[in-house]
């Protein structure tokens, strides 16, 4: 079967339950725009660098089965020391046994999303594909006609959210190929705060694509924390398109982590839909073997008087490829607007290849932007400084890329997760 | 302790040292001065190992080992020290943490077991006092956000820490007012001893009447052009380095 076939094929086996199915009726429209789009192919501007053709060829099987028990999956390495509210999601559907449920603010729902379509009804119509367009992305159609499930996270008014929630999306390619589509939806009202961290990874040899979406909205007043780990080791794609909508005053701080993946592609859109935003994206991608990283990202002003910061950087070693394509668009209504980008890349094979295209698109004069991309080896100085202290060529190397990675990680406001990550990019370096 | 002879090194292709002549004995303290563009930093580059610069004639003896041949890791881990003119700051690498890979990379090298943290710690604390360092510099990233004086002070207590046998101080008076000057140069007096030596780099004589060495030499386009002792230094202070321009032109 092609991929392409495979696709109808699931998308006619949710048709002919779409008693049972509780996303029957937006799969429709979403597929009719699939099938017109397709997947798109490096003849899209967007998409120069970022292959699927291999993904057309692979031979997936859309099923939740697993074999893995809860402590085959807490065994992964699923963070479990990390004290937080977990949702664990393998082949893209809910795995209960593993949810952990810490907060005792009874008004916070945290539920898998079709559960949510179902007693939140009104919430869920309120927010759900308001923030994303599929009409023009075809893995944005496709998720949406075949989505699996995903998270619903809702935190109303002025509610504080006491510990994180951690969303895990375990890959089982042990017994077959895997094709998932996971939809999460958060809202964080007016005045509500929460920290969600997306956390992948996969085991198993046999190939997967996981197509995510996530829509994020963030009321007046509100705070996220929002931090993405991608470790999905083996013959993994993935592909995630995140969409954050922001309205006055709020704080979004948002660290992507990827440090792992066969081929990963991520879309980050932030939308500062009020004044007085601050948004921060911080992002850090370790490729190696033959691995490919890109990251997309569009940080649109459209209101006065707000911030964003974006850093991006990379270590590339061996053949590995990595893409930043990083846009920041100005509003013309958008004055007083402060905007900051910088990627910064770490070479350390001449084989390996990185593509950075920093954008700015102005349409307000009383602005500050500046962007920048530098590609290079380590610092000259630096080495040389930390040899002539009698530490080695190989370790002075090692102190220098782990404080230009770690720099990065501690980004992210849990002592405990950075710990943790700090030795994988160490392991990984 | 380090022998010099005829050095010559460039740098793309311009000939910077043009046959130094060096000997340095254990405790001795030696002071190299010299107009700026001279070429002392250009030494100190040299002998501790900097790759941009090439050697084209000469040899230097380093307690009996070939030193142009160590990398400049293993020119340290034999007991050389550098204090740099322009210490450069590392963020992300903590103090710390640099101090006791340095150390350990150190001891690993003379087939030593690796200290343990806590014996490192109590050591470090010890230095920290007796080199009167503050606290809160050493918990910081390295050098990141010191003040010049700051930077130059964690140049002699790395040198406490590391404990070389031959100390090359690259202008370490500059860009110091006098306290700061005055408490680097108590750090490097409690260093002296009868093993250690130094070659202290200067273009003023004031930090010679806290440092006093044992010789002084004078460094002018890429050679050494006269040596004294002590005195010499003051002579060069009165009367500055025309004289000794004058003398070398008059010569050639
Ligand atoms: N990287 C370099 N490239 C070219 N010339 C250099 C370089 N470094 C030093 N020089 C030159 O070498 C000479 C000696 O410099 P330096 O050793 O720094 O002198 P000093 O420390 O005595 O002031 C100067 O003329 C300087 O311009
Ligand atoms: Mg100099």
């Amino acid at each position: 079967m092609t991929f392409l076939e495979q696709i109808k094929n699931d998308f006619n086996l949710y048709a002919a339950q779409a008693t049972e199915d509780s996303f029957s009726d937006l799969r429709k429209n979403a597929f009719a725009t699939f099938e017109k789009l397709g997947v798109p192919t490096t003849q899209l501007e967007e998409w120069k660098y970022s292959n699927l053709r291999s993904v057309q060829q692979g031979n997936f099987t859309t099923s939740c089965v697993s074999n893995l028990d809860a402590d085959a999956l807490i065994k992964a390495g699923i963070l479990n020391k990390i004290i937080a509210n977990k949702l664990v999601f393998v082949n893209g559907c809910l795995f209960p046994e593993l949810s952990i449920w810490l907060e005792t603010d009874e008004r916070i729902v945290v539920s898998s999303l079709a559960q949510a379509r179902k007693e939140h009804p009104a919430t869920f119509e309120a927010h759900f594909g308001k923030y994303i367009n599929f009409s023009e992305e075809g893995l944005l159609a496709l998720n949406t006609a075949l989505m699996s499930d995903g998270a619903f996270v809702f935190v109303p008014e002025g509610a504080a959210m006491q510990h994180p929630l951690m969303i895990t999306n375990i890959t089982d390619a042990n017994e077959h190929s895997v094709f998932q589509q996971p939809r999460n939806l958060i809202i964080i009202e007016k005045n509500a705060s929460a920290t969600v961290i997306e956390n992948y990874m996969a085991v198993g040899v046999h190939a997967s694509f996981t197509n995510v979406v996530n829509e994020i909205f963030v009321g007046e007043n509100g705070q996220l924390e929002h931090y993405k780990v991608q470790r999905a080791a083996g013959e993994t794609y993935h592909a995630n398109y995140t969409q954050l909508h922001q309205l006055a005053n709020t704080n979004i701080n948002q660290v992507t982590l990827t440090l792992d993946g066969k081929w990963v592609r991520n879309n980050l859109h932030f939308f500062m839909n009020g004044q007085n935003c601050n948004s921060l994206l911080y992002g850090l991608y370790i490729p190696d073997g033959n691995q490919f990283v890109d990251n997309h990202s569009r940080v649109d002003h459209a209101k006065p008087n707000c911030f964003s910061d974006e850093k991006y950087k990379g270590i590339l070693k061996d053949d590995a490829v990595a893409v930043f394509n990083g846009k920041i668009v100005v509003h013309e209504d958008a004055q007083k607007t402060n905007a900051y980008q910088r990627n910064q890349n770490i070479l350390l094979s001449n084989t390996a290849t990185i593509n950075t295209k920093p954008q700015l698109e102005i349409f307000a004069d009383d602005v500050k932007c500046t962007h920048g991309a530098t590609i290079g080896q380590l610092d000259e100085e630096p080495m040389f400084y930390l040899r002539s202290r009698g530490i080695s060529e190989q370790e002075a190397r090692r102190l220098l890329l782990n404080a230009f990675a770690d720099d990065i990680a501690e980004k992210i406001k849990i002592p405990q997760l950075v710990a943790i990550l700090e030795s994988e990019i160490d392991r990984k370096l | 302790m380090i022998s010099i002879k005829n050095l010559h090194a460039s740098i793309e292709g311009k000939s910077i040292l043009n046959g130094i002549n060096l000997d340095i004995k254990p405790g001795e303290v030696h002071a190299i001065m010299g107009p700026n563009g001279a070429g002392k930093s250009t030494l100190s580059s040299v002998l501790a190992g900097r790759a941009d610069y090439t050697v084209t004639a000469g040899e230097v003896n380093f307690m009996g080992k070939d030193l142009l041949e160590l990398s400049p890791e293993d020119r340290a881990r034999e007991g050389m020290f550098l204090a740099f003119q322009y210490p450069v700051e590392i963020p992300g690498v903590s103090s710390t943490n640099f101090l006791k890979t340095a150390i350990n990379e150190k001891r690993k090298y003379h087939g030593q077991e690796p200290m343990e943290a806590t014996d490192f710690l109590k050591f470090m604390r010890s230095k920290m006092e007796e080199m009167e360092m503050d606290k809160s510099l050493t918990s910081r990233s390295l050098n990141e956000g010191f003040s010049g004086g700051e930077k130059k002070r964690n140049e002699v207590f790395q040198m406490a820490m590391l404990e070389p046998k031959f100390c090359i101080m690259d202008e370490t008076d500059s860009g110091l007012d006098i306290d700061a000057l005055r408490l680097v140069s108590a750090g490097v007096n409690k260093l002296r001893n009868s093993e250690r030596s130094f070659l202290v780099i200067t273009h003023y004589q004031r930090l010679l009447d806290y440092i006093v060495p044992d010789f002084v030499h004078v460094l002018y386009k890429g050679r050494i052009v006269k040596s004294g002792d002590a005195s010499l230094a003051k002579e060069l202070e009165v009367k500055g380095y025309d004289w000794i321009k004058q003398e070398v032109e008059a010569a050639v």
